[in-house]
């Protein structure tokens, strides 16, 4: 069942007004309708994986509880290490095992010795590094000591399966979700309002923007070889407005739905392609996950705490990790590592920090320099980003081999029977919003919404592309 | 929360506005274009009269040159559409009936299409912007579709239309309104291909033909109006897999007239089921002698 689905349209309604109407005598009735109703819309995917989201729940929910019993250190560190092996053993199991047994097969083959590994062939679960990094953040803060362990297992559960971010995040903490889901939500019209309009800036953003950027993407990078320059600098910028437009869009659906329960989730995106350096970008993209890297991986690491080699030691482990979670595939990591490579000369030179204020074009040469820094992080971006969206390596190397060889500008007609040129217009558009509204979570809200929400629904209407429908990108992660 | 059901009923009914609006927008640009395919070119047109009509798939629009006709006299349009099915086919000539063409010959190629009953989704969609207008559209996609289907392409404005977003969709509507000239209709209809294909081969070895309603409708037309009607196969490439494939349509329907070996050698092909523009003309001259001198 997916966001932009017509099953998520009676979905929603109808788990909306059980809620309001039906189960909001207090918040157990509450929590546990939304348990029901999350179980059911995972169970839309997979039913079989059922089983993993309920184990890891309650392999969290013990384990955190037998931790803030233990009597030693020695005792909690047993129960953390525990669940973590447990957790990242699935994980490792479904997602990398593969991958590991393959990359093997290769290394032991450069040494000219035969290998036939067993593969596993799994079938990926959906959401399954999501919530797998949900519980994880749950049992190092317990193992911190910076939680107390949820004893109700009820509302325990309903943090791990809470269904608007169960399948691509946010990756919510629990110092900031579950205090929401321990008390009873009153209906408050304003914050619903406001979910919707997130909604519908969603749809807008996954249907209009990213499923259009996608059809032309694809073309391009599925016959890269046949392909100029100026298509294949077209299909890194249509990938970059693809994956932001479907990531981002996600998230703005999946915070708006919370919304109409009246809970709050984290903030996943903040125009990270109008970022003045990498730093930047990286503290508006995916804020989730960076946050959680660097609160759960890169402090534990030691931070940069130790000096500058410490500092590019942990920034570099942070980056590949973050990598290979997207997947298992060495395009993956090497998008991690040529990020970490965009990051050092700002680290070396300590000035990773510089860009934490509003982005603000004044005319003269100070805004001058912020648009030039601005096209450049996107550039280097959708530089990466090639890395990301290509199957192999080898296909990344000859993609950018071929934009910066062919040198050839004329438009191309695609094997989506379209001109390479005709989305810039849209893109443009999308574009000239964003950079307006971009000190609010959505550009729906505010003066003339009636209007503007007209504008979205006619957009989603006449502009949206529904009859080659694709997936959204992260579920695969 | 009366607020909140207040809001979200101004949404909903936002949202069937715009949908109406785009519906009626849309409809009124496509009942206005003509020269974008060549079924807006039949439901926007005057009667017409014609000596030859052609009816078919690719195999029918990128073979027959209408122009040959032409040139012996014969006022004849290549209606052959790339990708369509006998279902469409069929379909295009109750339109064309409807709108009072009259026609005394229809050629419609009939071969790999009664393999399967079934339809082509890329050339339904050009007929759905007449759904609501036309009444042989509405009427035959009644028997033909779900009463769920009929039902949200009749009764949901714009549904039509997001269905078809591909073919359908903004963009071709653009190009409607600045009445951007379309290859499919120049030529008379048909559409020659240039290049000469390299490895051809097709493999029937899968195929068996089956009694098609819509060619039986199609036969049902043309003798009701007193149309000549000519089924034949087209050509195909040498190295075709269960060649007995054509031997077996001659027999589930013995007026079909065998083509498919009239061109054979591959530099008359762009690809195994198409021939280039120069077999086009050895076949089509093949056919008018056939058909057409003969008969004088």
């Amino acid at each position: 069942m997916f966001f932009n689905s017509f099953s998520f349209a009676l979905f929603l309604p109808i788990v909306f007004i059980l809620y309001w109407f039906v189960f909001n005598k207090n918040k157990t009735t509450q929590n546990s309708l939304l348990i029901i109703a999350s179980y059911y819309f995972y169970s839309c995917w997979d039913w079989r994986f059922l089983f993993l989201l309920v184990f890891s729940t309650l392999l969290d929910y013990f384990s955190a509880l037998q931790m803030e019993n233990s009597k030693t250190t020695k005792q909690r560190k047993f129960w953390l290490w525990l669940t973590i092996g447990i957790n990242l053993g699935f994980l490792g199991v479904f997602k990398y095992y593969d991958f590991f047994a393959q990359s093997f097969t290769e290394l032991v083959k450069g040494f000219g010795f035969q290998a036939h590994p067993y593969l596993l062939k799994l079938v990926l679960p959906v959401g399954i590094s999501f919530y797998t990094f949900h519980g994880l953040s749950y049992v190092i803060d317990i193992y911190y000591k910076r939680i107390k362990a949820e004893r109700n297992f009820i509302d325990y559960s309903l943090f791990v399966s809470y269904f608007p971010l169960l399948v691509a995040g946010p990756i919510e903490r629990a110092t900031h979700l579950l205090p929401q889901v321990k008390v009873k939500r009153d209906f408050n019209f304003e914050k619903a309002k406001e979910g919707v309009y997130q909604i519908i800036w969603g749809l807008v953003k996954k249907v209009v923007i990213a499923d259009s950027c996608a059809t032309y993407a694809n073309a391009i990078f599925d016959n890269y070889e046949a392909m100029n320059s100026l298509s294949l600098v077209l299909g890194a910028i249509y990938f970059a407005f693809q994956i932001y437009g479907d990531f981002s869009g996600y998230s703005d659906i999946a915070l708006g739905t919370s919304k109409l329960f009246g809970i709050d989730l984290l903030k996943n995106f903040n125009y990270p392609y109008f970022s003045r350096d990498i730093a930047e970008f990286w503290r508006r993209w995916h804020i989730s996950l960076s946050s959680w890297f660097k609160d759960y991986l890169y402090i534990p690491l030691g931070g940069s705490k130790g000096g500058m080699w410490m500092k590019v030691r942990n920034t570099f482990i942070i980056f590949l990790v973050s990598g290979f979670w997207h997947g298992a595939n060495w395009t993956f990591i090497i998008w991690g590592l040529l990020n970490a490579i965009y990051f050092l000369p700002l680290l070396l030179r300590s000035k990773n920090r510089n860009n934490m204020g509003e982005i603000e074009v004044n005319l003269n040469i100070s805004g001058l320099k912020t648009i030039f820094n601005i096209i450049l992080t996107f550039s280097i971006t959708c530089l990466a980003w090639i890395f990301f969206r290509a199957k192999s390596i080898t296909e990344a190397f000859g993609y950018i081999q071929k934009m910066v060889s062919d040198l050839s500008f004329k438009s191309q007609y695609l094997n989506n029977e379209r001109y390479n040129f005709e989305l810039l217009l849209l893109v443009a558009v999308f574009v000239f919003v964003e950079w307006f509204t971009k000190h609010k979570e959505e550009p729906l809200s505010g003066k003339a919404s009636w209007v503007k929400v007209g504008l979205a629904i006619l957009a989603l209407l006449a502009l949206g592309v529904y009859s080659d429908y694709k997936e959204f990108i992260y579920f695969q992660f | 929360m009366k607020h909140f059901l207040q809001f979200i009923s101004k949404i909903i009914l936002l949202l069937l506005l715009v949908a109406i609006v785009l519906d009626y927008g849309y409809s009124y640009i496509y009942s206005k274009s003509t020269g974008r395919n060549k079924i807006e070119n039949v439901v926007n047109s005057k009667p017409k009269k014609y000596d030859v009509v052609i009816l078919g798939s690719s195999r029918a629009n990128n073979h027959f040159v209408t122009q040959l006709f032409i040139d012996e006299g014969l006022k004849a349009y290549n209606y052959g559409m790339s990708g369509s099915r006998l279902q469409e086919s069929a379909l295009l000539l109750e339109l064309l009936l409807e709108r009072n063409y009259k026609i005394k010959n229809i050629i419609v190629e009939i071969d790999l299409n009664i393999n399967t009953e079934g339809f082509s989704d890329g050339t339904r969609a050009r007929f759905m912007p007449y759904f609501k207008s036309s009444e042989i559209i509405a009427s035959y996609y009644k028997q033909i579709l779900t009463p769920s289907e009929y039902n949200s392409f009749y009764y949901l404005p714009f549904y039509r239309y997001i269905n078809y977003d591909t073919q359908i969709g903004f963009r071709e509507l653009f190009f409607s309104a600045i009445k951007k000239p379309s290859a499919n209709i120049q030529n008379n209809g048909f559409y020659p291909l240039h290049k000469i294909g390299k490895n051809m081969q097709y493999d029937l070895s899968d195929y068996s033909p089956k009694k098609n309603k819509d060619y039986e409708l199609i036969k049902k037309l043309c003798n009701q109006n007193h149309i000549n009607l000519i089924a034949l196969t087209t050509p195909i490439c040498e190295n075709v897999k269960n060649r007995a494939y054509f031997a077996a349509v001659k027999n589930l329907y013995p007026e079909i007239h065998n083509y498919e070996n009239v061109v054979t050698a591959n530099n008359y092909f762009a690809s195994c089921g198409h021939m280039n523009e120069t077999g086009a003309k050895i076949f089509t001259q093949k056919i008018i002698e056939d058909f057409f001198k003969k008969q004088h």
